[in-house]
């Protein structure tokens, strides 16, 4: 069911928004702002029974828990994130 | 944020012509690629036989009057519907004949529904669409027929001496308790079964008809496997989101927002000082934040000392919590005789 429009791919880098007032709702407040790496792409994925319409693409991202929140655990986070509400980063 | 609840009965349904689809669609696999292909495998075998059948029916053809939908909102007699299907499907794994006196694998039965050949694939009925009261009127028609085949199988099953009245209800009690016990049939065969594995890490949900598993139907199933290297942990940090259709209800700590602000933040304490697990210093835990549209189980890791125990064993040994990565599955002789 992977959409063929999509903006980001496996290996890119992204950044969080910190707001997108327009977009979905499900965006987890501590991951605005941080930047995670795109490990998968899901696509548009049709759940009629949980909300009206289809979201934009959905990625899986990983991220560092030290990233994240500080500390040095060496712990992953893997989070569940709509396209509209991320940001490419370019590396350099 | 969106509270969740169980039934899921209280969100409502915003496309009704999905979900009639979806039923249309799910109710000609079930009855074409899980029930009647099972029923000429029988009868190739002699197991069962169309003699059999006609006996068994013995006259006995009438559809069983179900309380007429009719007057009700469409969506109502839609959910009466999916739940109808959802009746059906289950009554399908009752009637079942693998682990009883013939000896069936599963092979068998890819091979007998044309899995590797269409030539053995039974023809799909029609649906014509129309308006959604026909549709709806139709697919009530058809599953009362397909209950009706079901109630007459079970019949000649018994008068073959497959199987007893008292089998088919205990095996309706286990499915009237399916939740964590769903995950555990998931996971014991993905572990014997590297096939499945593959299949259920690819595919999510839609693995698990293989297993005469209704695969639900809220957004993806993701699957998180856990190695030697890395220990996977789920979380729904925005609501308490999980794949509760397949897997039953969380534990009400799930749902909790200790759990879910902790387990972020501090993976490796949390679950030590919640949940008594301590994860080896070489052993990186992942932690699955999940969204509405991917829900996430885990795949715990075989638990050593297990070779040789059958896929039946193996499953009493995947607890609830193991299916979320708070604990490790039994070890062999901690699992209690019974389906926990």
């Amino acid at each position: 069911m992977a959409s063929l429009e999509h903006q980001l791919e496996p290996g890119d880098r992204a950044k969080v928004k910190l707001e997108n007032t327009e977009g979905n709702p499900r965006t987890p407040a501590y991951i605005r702002g941080k930047t995670g790496v795109v490990v998968s792409l899901h696509g548009r994925i049709a759940n009629p029974t949980d909300h009206r319409g289809i979201y934009p693409p959905l990625y899986t991202l990983l991220f560092d828990v030290a990233d994240v929140f500080g500390g040095d655990r060496q712990d992953k986070l893997y989070v569940d994130l709509h396209e509209d509400w991320l940001d490419r980063v370019v590396s350099g | 944020m969106a509270q969740l609840i169980s039934s899921g009965a209280d969100s409502h349904m915003h496309d009704f012509d999905a979900h009639v689809h979806a039923v249309e669609e799910d109710l000609e696999y079930y009855r074409a690629k899980r029930f009647e292909s099972r029923l000429l495998f029988m009868a190739r075998r002699g197991i069962v036989t169309f003699y059999d059948l006609v006996r068994a029916a013995d006259g006995n053809t009438q559809v069983e009057e179900q309380p007429s939908t009719a007057g009700l909102e469409m969506e109502q007699r839609i959910r009466a519907l999916e739940d109808r299907l959802d009746a059906y499907v289950k009554e399908i794994a009752v009637t079942s004949i693998r682990g009883d006196k013939a000896d069936v694998v599963t092979e068998d039965n890819r091979k007998e529904r044309g899995d590797y050949d269409s030539f053995f694939r039974l023809a799909k009925r029609e649906h014509q669409g129309g308006s959604l009261e026909k549709r709806v009127e139709q697919l009530n028609a058809e599953l009362a027929e397909g209950e009706m085949l079901l109630r007459i199988v079970q019949r000649a099953m018994i008068q073959r001496g497959l199987s007893t009245q008292t089998k088919f209800e205990q095996r309706r009690l286990d499915q009237s308790q399916p939740g964590p016990w769903n995950g555990a049939r998931i996971v014991a065969r993905a572990w014997v079964d590297p096939g499945f594995k593959h299949n259920l890490i690819e595919h999510g949900r839609e693995a698990v008809r293989e297993l005469d598993i209704p695969p639900g139907r809220l957004g993806k199933l993701g699957v998180a496997e856990s190695t030697d290297e890395v220990h996977n942990v789920v979380v729904c940090t925005l609501c308490s989101c999980y794949p509760y259709d397949l897997l039953g209800d969380t534990p009400w700590w799930y749902k909790n927002d200790s759990y879910k602000q902790r387990v972020v933040r501090d993976p490796r304490g949390t679950l030590k000082d919640m949940f008594g697990l301590e994860i080896p210093a070489g052993q990186q835990i992942h932690v699955h934040d999940s969204t509405s549209d991917i829900r996430w189980m885990v795949l715990p890791l075989r638990p050593p000392g297990t070779e040789g125990l059958s896929e039946d064993e193996l499953a009493r040994l995947v607890t609830r919590d193991s299916l979320i990565g708070t604990a490790m599955p039994l070890r062999p002789g901690e699992a209690g005789p019974t389906n926990g």
